[in-house]
């Protein structure tokens, strides 16, 4: 069996989600007068940023929230969309890369924990079809927890892509620069994608190894209310 | 009877379970202030379903839907992030209990109508969901043209999120999110936390859910006529602001609020204004419908189309009450819609608008007055505070026309009161609609008398109670002007009275008032005499407008009954029929039983 060819093929793309669309994830955490609102939704690129504030104003009045989150969940909102676009402009190397996505995260009386590889170089990818299966599949009831995934995926989706962009520009300063350092940057770059070897290592049978088989599979949990509490309560001494 | 105990299913070309009817709510059915409809619900609501609650005959479109179950296994729609102090965003609006009171007397008392080929009776444990007749195009089971054009980003193909079957994905999900629950109004976030789907196109399909009509639709919060006018001017006005940072909340200038916006120019009224209170009759609803709506013509376009879909019965029954303010500027310049003329235009002067708006608190004190102490308007007047009795009536009397319906007792011997205030007649006189459904208005009139009068006609029929009136009114106004009252009750204790006869009634009741007037008045009263007259005048006004309408309707009532009957006469000769076959078997079977009886005793006979 030859081995795969080394991630040698890195064509530098413009930047953007490695999903069929441009979807932003968006994260908000505002605290004003001692409330806090903390919200997690995609948002999509291509719509007008007068959309911002029409979206802030509704969801300040449908929660009922005072009158100064509008303005805070706009700001934020705003400056996340900037950030986003000014990375667009850039380069991301991408080559083979196989990344692991990991889910952890609790939805209301939902805790979901798992873990699986996502092809980063398919651009016709789709969390959002990803969680509904996910949902559907695990027969999970509550209908907020397939955004909370989609978003989780995304998320991560992002924070790699932005790791490409750094590695893109150091390896453009390193070929400027010193020549020799190259072949080492390029296999740091691809760090997160090294599993793919190491998965293919194997070269009797393509199943995973046994100890390896809990990380992979999906796990949901229904919490009680006394454990939801818990949980919160860790939750919010954590970042304080 | 068999046939509206016969249950037969309805099928759409949706899966099966999924069958929750789907009612027409007339958008004539427009009350001032959920208050007043409430209160009206709270007297009448058994005439309602038999009266509106009428499925349309076109069933192209629609479909039937029903949830019978429960959501008890799905877990609390918390929809909330993680807030500290957490609030509650749903809205009971009183039209819960409405919806309910309304369920099941429709299963019980709709007319079910069923054509051949599509019958379509309302399963006595359905839950009853009410969209607006302008929707009746929607359907759960595939996408029509009209949504296709008012969303049209989903359908160019332009971004790969935005896609047919995605628009399907939030639109089922919002709707039946909503369907749930119906009684109380879902918000756009708690729909966007459980839809996998970016924001933006949750929010473009909610809103355009919401402005037709398909969730957050309950007959009390009819305030507005149509609503993508409002959802224009606020996107329009939020478009214009968002600019300038974070928008000010924009109210769009719908109901009367203590400054008069006018309509079409926006800008307050300042001096004088002039308001149109015209109701469009059914006829002419195609031609204004598309003068409805402001601003974008995509929305007029559909309201058409979908129009068109809409079985004729259902067009018929549809109106709209425009309550349109213009500013004395935009009313000169003839910038208001083309249904309406300078005629349907009253100058309102802007002080005593100012005076005398009406708050909807001040509208339920006076309804709940009305309901206590009927004729007594000193009392009424008490009740409400602030306002004299005079003033009472005629805002009691401007009230949209569901009023009627719910205290017309009242009404007749309120116009009684308004013209003879300056004599100290005791009329005990009210009139009242008797129409063959709701007698019960007439139970409660002051007068047994009429109540009589009322049952009578009604038993007696359309046409012997319309000679009978017409007699009546003859021998009555040859009497003398002193008895304007009779022609008043008259009009309402008839069913399809002519227009010849209404507006001579209605001319007379003026001439005969003026006389009066005349008569009993000294000089000084001038002022109160000229008041008074353009009080009558309004009033005889709205009258005739009303009766009009029922007339309409009760043609309408009448073609259906008809039919009814004719089905009822056909079930009728097939049961015979059956009787028949049913008889001539068993006659058969009982000669072939003699026979055999026969063969036997005669072999026995042989044996022995």
């Amino acid at each position: 069996m030859k081995p795969l060819p080394s991630t040698s093929s890195k064509t530098p793309v413009k930047f953007r989600m490695p999903t069929s669309e441009n979807l932003v994830p968006i994260r908000l955490d505002i605290e004003v007068d001692g409330q806090r609102f903390k919200d997690a939704f995609t948002w999509n690129l291509s719509d007008p940023d007068s959309e911002i504030s029409v979206f802030a104003k509704r969801t300040q009045k449908d929660l009922k929230l005072p009158l100064a989150f509008a303005t805070q969940i706009a700001q934020s909102i705003q400056t996340q969309l900037t950030e986003f676009r000014s990375y667009q402009g850039q380069e991301m190397l991408t080559g083979e890369k196989i990344v692991p996505i990991k889910l952890d995260l609790r939805v209301n009386h939902t805790l979901i924990k798992d873990q699986f590889l996502w092809d980063f170089n398919n651009f016709d990818s789709d969390p959002e079809e990803f969680a509904k299966t996910f949902c559907n599949d695990l027969g999970i009831e509550d209908p907020e927890v397939g955004p909370a995934v989609a978003f989780a995926i995304r998320e991560q989706l992002y924070e790699i892509a932005i790791q490409s962009v750094a590695t893109a520009r150091e390896s453009r300063n390193a070929k400027k620069g010193r020549r020799g350092e190259y072949s080492s940057i390029s296999s740091r770059s691809t760090g997160a994608a090294l599993d793919l070897m190491k998965l293919f290592s194997n070269r009797y049978s393509v199943v995973r190894k046994r100890k390896e088989w809990d990380v992979y599979e999906p796990m949901v949990d229904i919490l009680s209310n006394e454990e939801v509490n818990a949980l919160e309560s860790m939750e919010e001494r954590k970042p304080r | 009877v068999a046939l509206a105990t016969k249950q037969r299913q309805w099928y759409f070309g949706l899966s099966v379970n999924e069958r929750t009817v789907v009612h027409q709510w007339p958008s004539f059915f427009s009350f001032g202030s959920p208050s007043t409809f409430w209160a009206f619900l709270w007297k009448y609501s058994f005439i309602i379903p038999s009266v509106f609650a009428r499925p349309p005959k076109n069933l192209r479109n629609l479909t039937a839907m029903a949830s019978t179950e429960p959501p008890a296994a799905v877990t609390p729609p918390s929809s909330k992030p993680n807030l500290l102090p957490l609030a509650s965003p749903t809205i009971i609006t009183p039209s819960a209990a409405a919806s309910v009171a309304v369920a099941p007397t429709a299963s019980s008392s709709s007319p079910a109508t069923p054509s051949v080929a599509t019958p379509r009776p309302i399963p006595s444990d359905a839950e009853v969901v009410h969209i607006p007749s302008y929707s009746c195009w929607f359907s759960l089971g595939d996408i029509s043209e009209c949504e296709i054009r008012c969303l049209p980003e989903f359908f160019d193909s332009r971004s790969p999120s935005r896609n047919p079957k995605a628009y399907k994905y939030i639109r089922d999900s919002i709707v039946k999110q909503f369907r749930r629950n119906p009684s109380s109004k879902i918000t756009f976030t708690e729909v966007r936390k459980t839809l996998v789907a970016d924001v933006i196109s949750i929010r473009k399909v909610f809103d355009f859910l919401d402005a037709w009509g398909l969730i957050n639709y309950s007959p009390a919060a009819l305030n507005k006529p149509l609503k993508w006018e409002d959802k224009d001017s606020k996107s329009s006005q939020h478009a214009a602001d968002s600019p300038a940072g974070p928008s000010l909340d924009s109210t769009p200038p719908v109901r009367e609020t203590s400054k008069r916006l006018c309509g079409s120019c926006k800008s307050v009224c300042s001096i004088a204004c002039f308001a149109s209170d015209k109701v469009n009759l059914a006829s002419s609803f195609h031609c204004n419908g598309i003068h409805t709506i402001k601003g974008n013509p995509s929305a007029a376009f559909c309201a058409i189309a979908s129009l068109e879909h809409c079985s004729t019965n259902l067009v018929l029954i549809v109106l709209n009450q425009y309550d349109i303010t213009l500013c004395a500027r935009c009313f000169v310049r003839g910038n208001y819609r083309v249904g309406l003329s300078s005629s349907d235009f009253k100058r309102v002067e802007i002080s005593d608008e100012m005076k005398t708006d009406w708050t909807e608190k001040e509208t339920l004190q006076l309804l709940e007055a009305v309901m206590h102490y009927g004729d007594d308007w000193k009392k009424v007047a008490q009740h409400v505070g602030g306002r004299s009795d005079k003033d009472c009536i005629t805002h009691f009397i401007k009230l949209p026309m569901g009023e009627q319906f719910a205290s017309s007792a009242e009404f007749g011997s309120s116009i009684n009161k308004l013209n003879q205030m300056k004599d100290d007649n005791n009329i005990s006189s009210s009139s009242s609609p008797s129409k063959r459904l709701c007698l019960s208005p007439l139970a409660d009139a002051s007068n047994p008398i009429m109540a009589q009068a009322a049952f009578l006609s009604a038993l007696a029929g359309t046409g012997v109670a319309e000679a009978a009136a017409q007699a009546a009114v003859t021998a009555v106004s040859e009497m003398g002007q002193g008895e304007p009252k009779a022609d008043i009750r008259s009009l309402h204790g008839v069913q399809g009275l002519q227009d010849a006869s209404i507006t001579s009634n209605g001319s007379g009741i003026l001439k005969s008032v003026e006389e009066a007037h005349s008569g009993v008045n000294p000089k000084p009263e001038e002022k109160e005499k000229v008041n008074v007259e353009e009080e009558i005048r309004r009033v005889a006004e709205v009258q005739m407008k009303q009766i009009q309408e029922k007339i309409i309707h009760f043609e309408e009532v009448d073609s259906q009954i008809e039919k009814e009957w004719k089905q009822m006469e056909q079930m009728r000769d097939i049961l015979f029929y059956d009787q028949l076959n049913l008889l001539k078997h068993e006659r058969a079977i009982r000669k072939s039983g003699q026979q055999a009886a026969e063969g036997v005793r005669t072999q026995g006979d042989y044996v022995s």
